[in-house]
């Protein structure tokens, strides 16, 4: 596995959301990690992306535990993931070429031209190239969360997270968006990780589906989308991935 | 037909180039692993091909073995430099998922065209149309101000005065150590440097004249202005910018509430309020500033107070406190408007802060040298 999650517990302070996670992501499959809101999924990536250390437990990303490591040991982890927050989280100094451009800046050698057509065919992946020259201010937010793609896509990382990517897309754009996921995991190998809760996305494309529950305080569910659909045991998954309302079913 | 040695990209990825001429036409034949590691020196490696200006481009990548979403930017490149160039571009060699994958990238890359320089004419043009938008802009705000300050005269309960006593309590009452710490030090400075001066003439008394004169109708509301300008000015359009950029502006403008009333008059009322009381003690404390230098020389404390007093007039007095009503005036109004004309993104709020001091400070010494001329014609 890619990464492995050992009785992880996260939160924040002392409080814990959900305890006790033992998760093995597969390298080049596309996991969905879901749940109510407030139920930690965007924590839970946190602390798979060494912002934020698991209160307990252990993490690790190709082998190298990041729970309680150092900077050092951080920094040599991070170049192996790219991150898509939620809201984009673009630069806003710059144009999206440039945004595309940092990370290739500060960690390879290559001539400027080379970079600006890197950086071009990144934008191009996600439907932006006509916006190179655009600042984030000047793009709509589903457009920003495109460019945010494309800049995690900069440096070409075997693993990728992505936050909520479909939220507040068009349905073609998240269609469209869904193909490039899929296409880059087939072709590059690339491993997915998708905080989402856009049912259409994690039937289309997902590998494997994780649902956490902030009532129960643990992961409730992990397999595939439509197995858990129709036959997990947990009728809050079943409801939860059949869309239900909770006085239904 | 002409060859190029097939260059080897090295490092633990490799990329093989080979490139034709053919008639003109540019034949590059790629092998190898076209990934983030190698595509830099596969860019390198055609710099020279293409300068010779090829009339046609084919891309063979056949022979990739490995391709990423770094490798495609080769044909990104060469697409658009073929664009630029009015040439045709051919890739071959492509199926399936890296088809997708190369297809994806080329989607909307417009050619490669270096950027249009600006003119002298379009900058000084560009920097017209900006100075007149601030003018109107400066205009509408200015009647807004004055409308709703109009409606809450008639009707007193529009005035949302719980957010008035907050703004007074935040702009006044917190500015009070400052304003006094400035104050005092200012009035010492003055005596301190004017002393020796007026010794030479004998005329220590009469330090404590030009202390109370210069602080009372001049440096008291002056300093007050500047240290709001600083801590409140910058505030108002910080507070007022980041609402814009959340678009809470709009949300109150749908709900039916005119965010001038809702946000600028209290304000506004507030600073005007504040900022002669905090003159007249900026200017208490500076007075008294001036006798700590003066004490020690031999002047007691009753002679100091009575040679203040006789200097002191009632019109200059008034005129302290009605410079800083102005000055109040013009410092919040200014960083409310650079609140409201906050533009996007991030560095917009920073933007308009700075505005709102800089614009305040020049405005206040503006209006200081104006009012100066006006009171001293008046014979004030």
């Amino acid at each position: 596995m890619v990464i492995a999650l050992r009785g992880v517990s996260i939160g924040y302070g002392s409080r814990a959301i959900v305890e006790a996670i033992d998760l093995d992501v597969r390298r080049g499959e596309i996991l969905f990690i879901g749940g109510g809101s407030g139920c930690g999924k965007t924590t839970l990536l946190a602390s798979m992306n060494t912002l934020r250390p698991p209160l307990a437990g252990s993490i690790t990303i190709d082998g190298i535990e990041i729970a309680g490591a150092g900077e050092d040991t951080l920094q040599q982890v991070r170049r192996r993931f790219g991150m898509m927050y939620q809201l984009g989280a673009l630069f806003g100094g710059m144009t999206l070429l440039e945004n595309v451009r940092l990370p290739l800046e500060e960690f390879t050698r290559m001539p400027r031209a080379a970079m600006d057509d890197l950086a071009r065919a990144k934008l191009g992946l996600v439907g932006l190239a006509a916006h190179a020259d655009k600042k984030p201010a000047e793009i709509s937010g589903g457009m920003q969360k495109r460019a945010a793609i494309a800049r995690a896509l900069a440096l070409d990382p075997p693993i990728i997270f992505l936050d909520e990517p479909s939220a507040g897309l068009d349905p073609v754009t998240s269609a469209d968006l869904d193909a490039l996921i899929v296409a880059l995991n087939r072709m590059l190998g690339a491993t997915f990780v998708v905080i989402s809760h856009e049912l259409a996305s994690i039937f289309a494309i997902g590998h494997r589906f994780a649902m956490l529950d902030g009532a129960r305080r643990r992961l409730v569910a992990l397999g595939p989308p439509a197995e858990l659909r129709d036959h997990s045991d947990d009728p809050w998954v079943r409801r939860f991935l059949s869309r239900t309302a909770s006085g239904e079913g | 037909m002409s060859g190029a040695a097939a260059p080897t990209i090295p490092g633990e990825m490799r990329a093989d180039i080979t490139t034709s001429v053919n008639g003109g036409a540019l034949t590059v034949s790629i092998g190898g692993a076209l990934v983030l590691d190698t595509v830099g020196g596969v860019h390198e490696a055609l710099e020279a091909p293409l300068a010779r200006g090829p009339r046609a481009i084919r891309l063979e990548l056949a022979k990739v073995t490995r391709l990423d979403a770094s490798g495609v930017s080769v044909a990104v490149g060469l697409h658009r430099f073929a664009k630029s160039m009015g040439i045709p571009l051919e890739i071959a060699g492509v199926e399936g998922d890296r088809k997708l994958l190369v297809d994806l990238a080329l989607r909307g890359q417009d050619p490669a065209t270096p950027p249009r320089p600006i003119g002298f004419t379009r900058e000084v043009g560009q920097a017209a149309a900006g100075i007149w938008e601030l003018l109107v802009d400066l205009l509408r705000f200015a009647g807004e101000v004055t409308v709703i300050a109009l409606q809450i005269v008639r009707r007193p309960a529009l005035l949302r005065l719980r957010d008035t006593l907050a703004a007074m309590a935040r702009h006044g009452t917190d500015a009070v150590p400052v304003v006094g710490l400035l104050g005092f030090l200012i009035g010492a400075i003055i005596a301190f440097q004017t002393y020796d001066p007026m010794a030479k003439y004998g005329a220590k008394l009469q330090v404590a004249d030009v202390v109370a004169v210069s602080i009372v109708r001049e440096l008291g509301p002056l300093i007050t202005a500047i240290i709001l300008a600083g801590r409140s000015g910058s505030a108002f359009a910080a507070e007022i910018g980041t609402m814009k950029v959340t678009q809470e502006l709009d949300a109150l403008r749908t709900f039916g509430i005119d965010p001038v009333r809702f946000l600028v008059i209290p304000r506004m009322l507030a600073t005007v309020i504040v900022t002669p009381m905090l003159a007249v003690y900026a200017s208490a404390l500076g007075v008294l500033g001036g006798f700590t230098v003066l004490g020690p020389k031999g002047i007691t404390f009753t002679q100091y107070l009575v040679e203040v007093r006789d200097v002191l007039t009632v019109g200059g007095f008034l005129q302290g406190l009605a410079k800083a009503a102005v000055f109040a005036l013009l410092v919040s109004a200014i960083g409310c408007l650079a609140g409201m004309r906050t533009g996007q993104g991030p560095g917009a709020v920073g933007l308009s802060t700075t505005r709102a001091v800089v614009a305040g400070i020049v405005a206040i010494i503006v209006a200081d040298s104006i009012l100066g001329s006006f009171f001293y014609t008046l014979g004030i």
